[in-house]
């Protein structure tokens, strides 16, 4: 693992590098010529061009034919990079899934993946057969997303992906989600806004008793305080048993 | 291990408490591991239930097996199954642990030059057998106990294909002497169905109908609706019990004949005589005096069974008078070398009273594995190997260097066999003298069918992909089949054996009979002619030796004919007449304990023709002084838990074996005799403490068990003074939850209260300042719930059907021998067993732990308390703990809640009923030995050490009623939605559970009785939520 993560992170890095780059060129090197077109290699690369120049019309780029596609598209390769990023809030995924992309830019549904959400209390880690139903259809383009590449290695290799775990419950509690589904609370509630994060982690929050106590996400008052707020049991049993 | 970064490192060092929160603090990484593919059916988090088939005796009863995530966690009755109806017995119950034993074969295994097993591939070890069986043909012979359908007649192609030696089919307990009588009596070789369900008496000559007869889960069942009183004001069906101790049915039986072991076919015809002679049937067997029953007289049989001739005279009258009258064969206890004459005269006396082709139906013969199996055939087998003539022995279904008497010859002869190949799943002693073992699925990973009665096949679907490297039974003989050659390839079915399984239940209709469990018709009836038995040689039975004491050798309640023994579930729960766990005992009468000088627990040598054995004494009032009877089933020298291997002790024999003191003789039907012996005993002077698990009996007269008699029962007036002694009724409590004045859980009930000495229901200021501290007060009384359930002893057998169920259901812990008897078992529900009232006299100073024993010959006033948690209204538990671990919850469940719990135990010492369970050792890592642990309830927590536990009427089935209520709709949980384990599973029907806040719920109906139900310990005013039933005292039968 540690010996595929490395180049992983350093093309990361020269991506990064070579962004930062051009958005320096395209700031100091006004008006453009023909002799400094900028060119694209990589699809991803393609895009944040195309992006550019879409802003900036003075701007001379160059797009080969194999890396002038329609996808991925600029926000699938921004999620991807950004997914990875070291350096962001939370642990790195084995497969830079961005929830952002998933469920923000294309708005599908949380329980389409998480299905079991609104008639179990385990909310579901979707099978890699439920990534690949979606992403066997897509052309071979998206393969030039690494974790495209990584996704179907695991389907090659029918392997599960060992996801790290971020909503973790304390031990002793026997949450139930169909119960907060079906009574109509967003996954957001306890989740945090998912669908507007690239890389995922546990969004803090705080709650407040009226006691000026504080309590953070997922401890038992956090809980408490919202089961207070919504009529809901406050009796031990209901999650201790 | 996740690495920690630098980064990560630096975060946590210089960031304040709150920051570290607020930036996400991941000390402990988990990983979801989702499917690769998902399965349809499956959905985390919620159960799938497969309708199968429980292979642990030859019953075969239906069930339905739970399973999370894949996995099966928990095993229930099929209610669609004729048999049994939902229910199961303990040996069912605990079932699922053959899956998860930790001394299962992870593949297959030959025996090493050094002697011990080492690994082998499948290849080798079909190529081992398909060298030795070519290097002699005609000398390989296949021996193996119960299968089903399918399978065997495999076996039996398999068998002719290769030109085999012979296949030998042998089961311990074997139904043969009854077949053999059924074809003398009625011309027809099978075996009867007894159908209790509409008798009006029945006599159980010594089957052990409820414990461990013919079909105890279905006996139990239509037994106690025989004898409800809801349905029979005149109570029912009465139960006569013949035979030497008090059993667990003799237990629960209206009149305890102790006659002497052996001498029930004198009995059973004499009693048939009478009832002719007082006009049974008309009549019509008159002709029967002359003939079968000529030799039969009341004196002769008082005179060998040692019984008043006025009882069998009485008992004549009484199936005479009977409008149903059914009589149950001799079991394995009483099964003498004359068990065909005895048993053809039980027959004979349900031929008279009339009940063949009611409630005595003969189905047509049939040629089932359980039907061929034979004790002579497998002594013929041992001969055979014993002068070289079997060179291959293929053994699996069964452990016979175990189970076969040691005078048999077989385990010596065992010795002389070139290759013994074993199909054990779980090591035993046979596959520990195998050559090679090919380990079989366990049951619920295979595939299979039974059919244990006429009309009545069950299926057996795999509920779980195998855990190891095993093979199906029948692929192994497949594949060594076929390894013989295309000539013998192309004589046997191809494809596997599920492929067998699945043609075999194409007829029927494989997918519907998947989702039922089976099918399922009503058994036909052979055309049954007029009873013969003109050859009946009524004799009291041969016996060798020449001792004072007759040897009775009784199947193990829990442990069957042994085959339970490598279930820890099965060896914790106490036997439920002796209250024993984990040892062998031998059962003697006070009189011989003080002959001897004897205390329980002293080693007693009981010497025969056969062998010597030594067992510590149990002493009770209830056995014959002429008897002493030990029970079948322990004595293992293989297995972490069969043996004392669990305790460091690998080879040493749990208990012992008392097949070691029998020769085993053969009865005329070729089945094993197992009442033969005359024994010499003698006190060793050595003593061996046992895990006794209620060390006394006396019942001292406090509200645990309670009876009524019949006659108060049926009067008008409440009872006005108990059976027994004077003191008030038991019924004088009127169930805590009525009287909202009076109960800290009113609300909806506003019937009177009553509730005696020292409780005074007009000063109410007691109460009224508990309600006023009470804090969740307005909570409980707006909560719409009081869970509530009964325990009827009446229906109570003591069968401990519950404990195992409740044990599975709630990840309960088994903690061995030694723990258990310091008294540390950590089960939440026992069974109190109380022969009488008792007495208020102190325990003798100095005597023995075990209290005296206050059964009496002939006295079956036996009364089966099960208790565990009360739920009390006013619970003592509660106001003692410090961190409000234990409340009482708004909908009347005194909570337990692990994680605050911090373990002072004042809650255990304020406990009058003594229900709750301390973890004083890290039980949840050092008892769920690997893979145990697959088998734990994902919906209730696996306690730790420091904690305290106990029953809270199965929360996780009321938590997940409430949701699934919820997602439908309801108002509220509907009556029946939950039920509890222990309900679930009860083969009696004894426990009802529900809410007590609904007025037409089953439970509020059941606890409405004011003449039978009691609170245990009510002067306590506990108010506890539990209501027991009393048993109804039916007194002896009348002529």
């Amino acid at each position: 693992m540690g010996t595929q993560r490395l180049p992983r992170r350093c093309t990361g890095l020269f991506a990064a590098l070579v962004l930062v780059g051009a958005l320096l060129v395209t700031a100091v090197a006004e008006p453009a010529s023909a002799d400094t077109a900028r060119r694209a290699s990589s699809i991803c690369e393609a895009q944040e061009l195309k992006a550019l120049a879409a802003e900036d019309p003075h701007l001379v780029i160059e797009i080969p034919e194999e890396f002038d596609k329609a996808f991925p598209t600029l926000e699938a390769c921004r999620s991807h990079e950004a997914a990875w990023d070291p350096a962001a809030e939370g642990p790195l995924q084995p497969i830079p899934f961005s929830h952002k992309h998933h469920a923000g830019d294309w708005k599908i549904d949380c329980q389409y993946c998480h299905s079991g959400t609104d008639r179990s209390r385990a909310a579901g880690v979707p099978s890699v057969e439920v990534c690949m139903g979606c992403h066997e259809q897509f052309g071979p383009e998206y393969d030039t997303l690494e974790g495209i590449q990584i996704l179907k290695q695991y389907w090659a290799e029918q392997k599960s992906i060992p996801w790290v775990q971020i909503h973790r419950m304390p031990e002793h509690v026997k949450f139930q989600h169909q119960a907060h589904v079906r009574a109509g609370f967003e996954c957001q509630t306890c989740h945090g806004p998912v669908e507007s994060l690239d890389k995922l982690y546990l969004v803090p929050d705080t709650k407040w008793w009226q006691y000026g106590l504080p309590t953070q996400k997922l401890e038992m008052g956090w809980c408490v305080l919202c089961h207070r707020d919504n009529g809901a049991s406050q009796d031990c049993l209901t999650c201790h048993y | 291990m996740p690495e920690t970064s630098r980064r990560d490192f630096l975060k946590l060092a210089t960031a304040s408490a709150g920051a570290v929160a607020a930036s996400g603090c991941y000390d402990h990484v988990e990983k979801l591991i989702p499917y690769v593919v998902q399965p349809e059916e499956i959905t985390p988090g919620i159960p799938v239930v497969y309708a199968s088939t429980c292979q642990e005796c030859p019953v075969a009863c239906g069930v339905h097996v739970k399973t999370r995530e894949g996995r099966p966690i928990k095993v229930e009755g099929n209610p669609e199954h004729p048999i049994n109806q939902g229910r199961l017995c303990a040996r069912a119950q605990a079932s699922v642990g053959r899956t998860y034993h930790p001394d299962r074969y992870q593949g297959p295994m030959r025996r090493g030059e050094s002697g011990a097993l080492e690994k082998v591939s499948w290849e080798d070890a079909i190529a081992t057998i398909r060298d030795a069986i070519q290097a002699a043909p005609g000398r390989t012979h296949v021996l193996g106990g119960n299968t089903g359908d399918t399978l065997s007649a495999l076996v039996d192609r398999i068998v002719s294909a290769t030109g085999a030696g012979g296949r030998t089919i042998y089961e311990p307990f074997s139904n043969q002497t009854l077949r053999e009588a059924s074809r003398k009596v009625f011309g027809v070789a099978s075996e009867p169905i007894f159908d209790v369900s509409g008798a009006d008496l029945v006599i159980d000559f010594g089957s052990e109908m409820l414990e461990s007869g013919i079909s105890p889960v279905e006996h139990q069942r239509v037994w106690a609706a025989a004898r409800d009183l809801a349905a029979h004001a005149d109570g029912g069906a009465r139960l006569v019990y013949i035979g030497p101790r008090l059993s667990l049915t003799a237990s629960s039986s209206d009149e305890w004949l102790p006659a002497i072991p052996g001498s029930e076919g004198l009995v059973a015809a004499a009693i048939a005589r009478v009832a002719i002679e007082n006009g049974a049937g008309g009549g019509a067997h008159r002709g029967l005096l002359s003939g079968a029953l000529a030799s039969a007289s009341v004196d002769a049989a008082a005179t060998a069974s040692g019984l008043e001739a006025e009882q069998i005279t009485r008992l004549g009258k009484a199936v005479a008078h009977a409008k149903s009258a059914v009589a149950l064969p001799p079991g394995v206890a009483v099964s003498s070398r004359r068990a065909i004459a005895a048993t053809s005269a039980v027959l004979l006396l349900n031929d008279v009273a009339g009940s063949v082709g009611g409630a005595v139906r003969i189905p047509p013969a049939d040629d089932a594995a359980h039907n061929r199996a034979s004790y002579r055939d497998v002594l013929a087998l041992g001969k055979a190997m014993d002068a070289g003539e079997v060179d291959v022995l293929l053994v699996h279904d069964s452990n016979p260097v175990y189970s076969l008497p040691k005078a048999s010859g077989f385990q010596a002869a065992l010795a002389k066999v070139k290759l013994v190949v074993s199909f054990a799943s779980i090591a035993d002693e046979t596959s520990e003298q195998a050559h090679l073992v090919l380990p079989d699925h366990a049951p619920l990973e295979s595939w299979g069918d039974a059919a244990p009665r006429n009309g009545i096949r069950g299926l057996v679907q795999p509920t779980l992909r195998p855990l190891y490297d095993t093979r199906a039974l029948g692929d192994s003989l497949l594949d060594v089949a076929r390894a013989l050659g295309d000539t013998i390839a192309s004589q046997l079915p191809s494809g596997s054996f599920r492929g067998l399984v699945e043609a075999a239940w194409a007829g029927a209709g494989l997918r519907r009979s998947l989702k039922k469990g089976g099918s399922f018709a009503a058994s036909a009836q052979a055309s049954v002619g007029a009873a013969n038995a003109a050859g009946l040689e009524l004799a009291a039975p041969k016996f060798t030796g020449s001792g004072d004491f007759t040897l009775v050798a009784f199947p193990h309640s829990m442990l069957g004919d042994g085959s339970g023994a490598a279930l820890p579930i099965l060896q914790e729960i106490p036997d439920p007449v002796t209250s024993i766990a984990w040892d062998s005992w031998a059962e003697v009468s006070l009189a011989t304990a003080e002959k001897l000088d004897v205390e329980t627990g002293d080693l007693l040598a009981i010497e025969t023709s056969a062998g010597k054995i030594e067992v510590p004494a149990y002493i009770r009032g209830g056995i014959r002084d002429d008897v002493v009877a030990v029970p079948i089933g322990q004595g293992h020298t293989v297995g972490r838990f069969a043996s004392k291997a669990g305790q460091g002790l690998p080879g040493t024999a749990r208990g012992v074996n008392v097949g070691d003191a029998l020769p085993g003789h053969v009865d005329e039907s070729g089945a094993q005799a197992w009442l033969t012996e005359k024994a010499t005993v003698t006190a060793t002077g050595r003593h061996r403490r046992l895990p006794v698990a209620q060390p006394q009996d006396n019942k001292r007269e406090r509200q645990l068990g309670e009876v009524i008699t019949l006659a108060q029962f049926l009067e008008d007036e409440p009872a006005a003074a108990q059976a027994g002694h004077g003191e008030p009724a038991a019924a004088a409590h009127g169930g805590g939850h009525e009287a909202p004045a009076a109960d800290a859980h009113g609300g909806g009930h506003d019937k009177p209260h009553e509730i005696r000495e020292p409780y005074d229901p007009a000063d109410d200021s007691a109460n009224q300042q508990l309600e006023d501290e009470f804090l969740m007060e307005k909570a409980i009384k707006a909560s719409e719930y009081r869970w509530g359930m009964t325990v009827d002893i009446d229906k109570c057998t003591g069968c401990s059907a519950c404990i195992a169920a409740c044990y599975v259901e709630n990840n309960i812990p088994v903690i061995g021998e030694d723990e258990s008897r310091r008294a540390r078992q950590m089960a939440w529900i026992r069974i109190d067993r109380f022969p009488g009232e008792g007495d208020r006299k102190e325990l003798i100073p100095g005597r023995a732990l075990v209290g005296p024993n206050h059964e009496k010959l002939g006295d079956s006033d036996v009364r089966n308390a099960p208790m565990f948690c009360q739920q009390c209204g006013a619970a003592p538990c509660e106001p003692v703990c410090p961190v409000f671990a234990t409340y009482h919850n708004e909908d009347g469940l005194n909570a337990m809640i692990y994680n605050r719990c911090i373990g002072t135990r004042y809650c255990a010492n304020n406990c009058p009923y003594k229900v709750r369970r301390y973890n004083y050792f890290d039980n949840q890592i050092t008892k769920w030995h690997t893979p145990m642990e697959l088998g734990l309830n994902p919906d209730v927590t696996v306690r730790g050490q420091g904690v305290m536990e106990k029953c809270t009427f199965c929360i996780q089935r009321i938590q997940y009623a409430r949701q699934e209520s919820k997602n439908a709709g309801e108002e509220r949980i509907e009556d029946g939605a939950v039920q509890t384990a222990c309900q679930q599973t009860c083969p009696s029907g004894a426990i009802t559970f529900g809410n007590l806040r609904d007025d037409e719920s089953v439970v509020s109906k059941t606890a409405d009785d004011p003449k039978r139900g009691y609170h245990a310990l009510h002067v306590l005013n506990t108010r506890p939520s539990v209501t027991y039933l009393a048993k109804v005292v039916r007194g002896p039968v009348e002529g």
